[in-house]
């Protein structure tokens, strides 16, 4: 299936509801990363201000996800797609629904990010954190991009690195135990920064999320919970 | 032409004839025009096929066959052919030329059709914002750089300025789009990488931030001991005029500091806040009192028209009353007027302040909120003004959606104005304006 094929009907308002629709979810990514790239800043930075602002936005991903919601019901109940363009809609309907949860995990790292801000700082002002945020971007980015292009390589990408997201949580973690037994006056820092790291590696899985639903709506193939990544066989493109 | 056209009708016609005579000689001029009606039928037919395997095998070097108005017709197919294959070289040259040009481009170049498809990107576009020239052909453009910013920016149509986004490749990366239409229904979309300039602007500002900083501190330890030597009665009293001058100047330089300090700190802010009302009339009346007291100053008018509050930050609202207020009063002879003037209406609302002063040249008001411009660099600055003022009311203007109007006539006025939209603007419902209060 190539990009082009979803406009390919002979009903030209169709072509166009389709369009639309995949349109209006990749808006709706570009939304929820800028939201998730200013949540990052507000940690790294220290600015509580704009912390609460990510916090306050996460309405407008709410409300374009209850959209998108709306309108694929409407095209479902109206067109009754088959075949390519009902695997499209149902992955819309659950990207969009992985894209909300990662607009909350932004929202969580936003207020976290007011409430570190007053707190003692790092003196590396958690570049852990920032080098961990900067990866689920990245993937995020990816995971939207492979949407975007209906790139099934480029989602097996992303597919990989989510281990590598796992472990740099892993380290994280384990190095925030370190510092609470230290000295137990960190606790309360270091738990609300495990916090963050762990919103960090839950928008990593959605992401994987997101890239497995591309996977299903260009091969047909249901690729969750399975190796794919050892398995191979679905690079067939 | 014409002669080969006249030798294929002529020998057709002498064929036929030369057959209807065999034909007589036998008595039977039907099968002898028969006959020759064939052979030219055959001749024909051969020909034709010669073309036809020339023309499918690409080969027109040889025509052995080529006779007559078929010869000719095989020349000049083979030279046409020949020619279009010239041109089709040239072309195709040419548009790799074009090509490399683009791509030698340092700013990525898109090209977009009305409904925003992505036609052709060159190397730039693909460094900078991840485009890829294949695979992205016919993708809506916004589906690849999807930053909000850049969405609004494309649906509203504006496209006189640039929009300012950050970098999808680089994490640290800032990036200006650009649409330039052009053509029949043709979009140019220009990204430039302006990371760099970005970060010498916050350098600049976090120098003169830490500069103001540094200096503060021996600044007091100066003002400090001045303030103490002048209350000093073993002083010898020659010493009061120098002592009296170093106080001022001191002070003086405190409040550059200190404004530098406020205006760095405004650059580096976001928009003001929305959640904090502001009773705009109040602070005029307030503004209006403290300058009441002094003396040789122009009469001050206040007019409120309106009780409509203002979302936005107290202080810095105070900030630029008091500047325009001052500044206003600073350019006006004692027997002029300054009138503050805060109205209303359905688009938002207005604040004012009139001056009957000196006016300013039309050449020097876009410079005015310049960091330490004067009108008149003759004019001493020892009259209380530092020259951050306006600069000050700028920022501040802007971080509350707003900006700095200025209209003046030299000789009779000034008028110093903004404008602030209605989502800034509370009304209250009891409507009860206070007109023309003095």
């Amino acid at each position: 299936m190539e990009a082009s094929d979803i406009t390919d009907h002979i009903s030209k308002r169709f072509n166009k509801d389709l369009e639309d629709l995949r349109n209006s979810v990749l808006t709706m990514g570009g939304l929820v990363e800028t939201q998730l790239s200013k949540a990052i800043a507000a940690i790294v930075r220290g600015d509580s201000a704009l912390g609460l602002k990510v916090a306050n936005d996460d309405y407008k991903v709410n409300n374009l996800e209850v959209n998108i919601d709306e309108e694929c019901s409407r095209i479902l109940a109206t067109r009754a797609p088959a075949a390519g363009d009902l695997r499209l809609i149902v992955a819309i309907i659950k990207t969009i629904t992985d894209l909300e949860r990662i607009g909350d995990e932004a929202e969580k790292i936003g207020f976290l990010a007011s409430k570190l801000a007053v707190m003692d700082r790092p003196p590396d002002s958690y570049r852990e954190l920032k080098n961990l945020g900067n990866h689920v971007l990245q993937m995020l980015r990816d995971a939207m991009n492979a949407f975007a292009r209906l790139d099934v390589a480029a989602s097996l990408d992303v597919v990989k690195e989510d281990e590598e997201v796992d472990a740099e949580y892993e380290a994280i973690a384990r190095q925030g135990i370190t510092f609470m037994m230290e000295n137990p006056h960190n606790i309360k820092r270091v738990m609300n920064v495990t916090w963050v790291a762990r919103a960090l590696e839950r928008i990593g899985d959605h992401s994987k999320n997101i890239c497995e639903y591309v996977i299903y709506m260009v091969e047909g193939r249901d690729v969750r919970h399975t190796d794919i990544v050892e398995s191979g066989d679905v690079s067939s493109d | 032409m014409q002669i080969a056209r006249r030798r294929v009708i002529v020998g057709h016609l002498i064929v036929l004839a030369g057959g209807a005579l065999i034909g007589w000689f036998y008595s039977h001029v039907d099968w002898g025009l028969l006959a020759a009606a064939l052979l030219a039928l055959g001749w024909n037919v051969r020909q034709l096929l010669v073309f036809e395997q020339a023309v499918r095998e690409k080969n027109f070097r040889h025509f052995r066959y080529g006779e007559g108005i078929w010869s000719q017709l095989f020349s000049r197919f083979s030279y046409q052919r020949g020619q279009s294959k010239q041109y089709k070289k040239n072309y195709r040259r040419l548009v790799k030329e074009v090509r490399k040009s683009t791509n030698a481009m340092p700013d990525g170049g898109i090209i977009l059709n009305n409904e925003f498809e992505i036609l052709l990107c060159n190397k730039a576009a693909q460094r900078l914002a991840g485009f890829r020239r294949r695979q992205d052909k016919g993708q809506r453009v916004d589906n690849i750089l999807r930053d909000p910013a850049f969405g609004a920016y494309l649906s509203s149509g504006d496209f006189k300025e640039g929009v300012e986004i950050r970098s999808s490749v680089d994490a640290d990366g800032w990036l200006i789009c650009r649409i330039v239409p052009y053509g029949a229904d043709q979009l140019l979309l220009l990204i430039q990488d302006i990371t760099e300039r970005r970060r010498l602007t916050t350098t600049r500002r976090e120098f003169v931030a830490n500069a103001s900083h540094e200096l503060r501190s021996p600044l007091t330890v100066v003002s400090g001991y001045l303030d103490t030597m002048a209350s000093d009665p073993d002083i010898p009293a020659h010493w009061g005029r120098p002592l009296e001058q170093m106080q001022a100047q001191a002070n003086r330089m405190n409040k550059i500091v200190a404004e530098l300090l406020e205006l760095s700190r405004l650059e580096g802010a976001g928009a003001a806040p929305t959640d904090e009302l502001i009773d705009v009339c109040g602070i005029i009346a307030s503004v209006k009192k403290s300058m009441d007291g002094q003396s040789d100053v122009p009469e001050i008018r206040v007019e409120c028209q309106s009780d409509a509050q203002l979302f936005g930050s107290n202080a810095e609202i105070e900030s630029v009353i008091v500047n325009l207020l001052t500044n206003a009063i600073r350019y006006t002879p004692h027997d002029g007027q300054v009138t503050l003037r805060w109205a209303a209406d359905e688009d938002g609302a207005e604040l004012a302040v009139t001056d009957t002063g000196d006016g300013i040249e039309p050449e020097h008001i876009p410079r005015l909120t310049e960091r330490f411009f004067r009108v008149d660099a003759g004019r001493s600055r020892d009259d209380g003004g530092v020259g951050l003022g306006l600069a000050i009311v700028k920022h501040i203007l802007e971080r509350h959606d707003s900006h700095l109007e200025i209209e003046s006539q030299p000789g009779a006025g000034s008028r110093f104005s903004c404008h602030f939209g209605s989502d800034r603007v509370n009304v209250p419902s009891s409507k009860n304006f206070k007109h023309a209060q003095r």
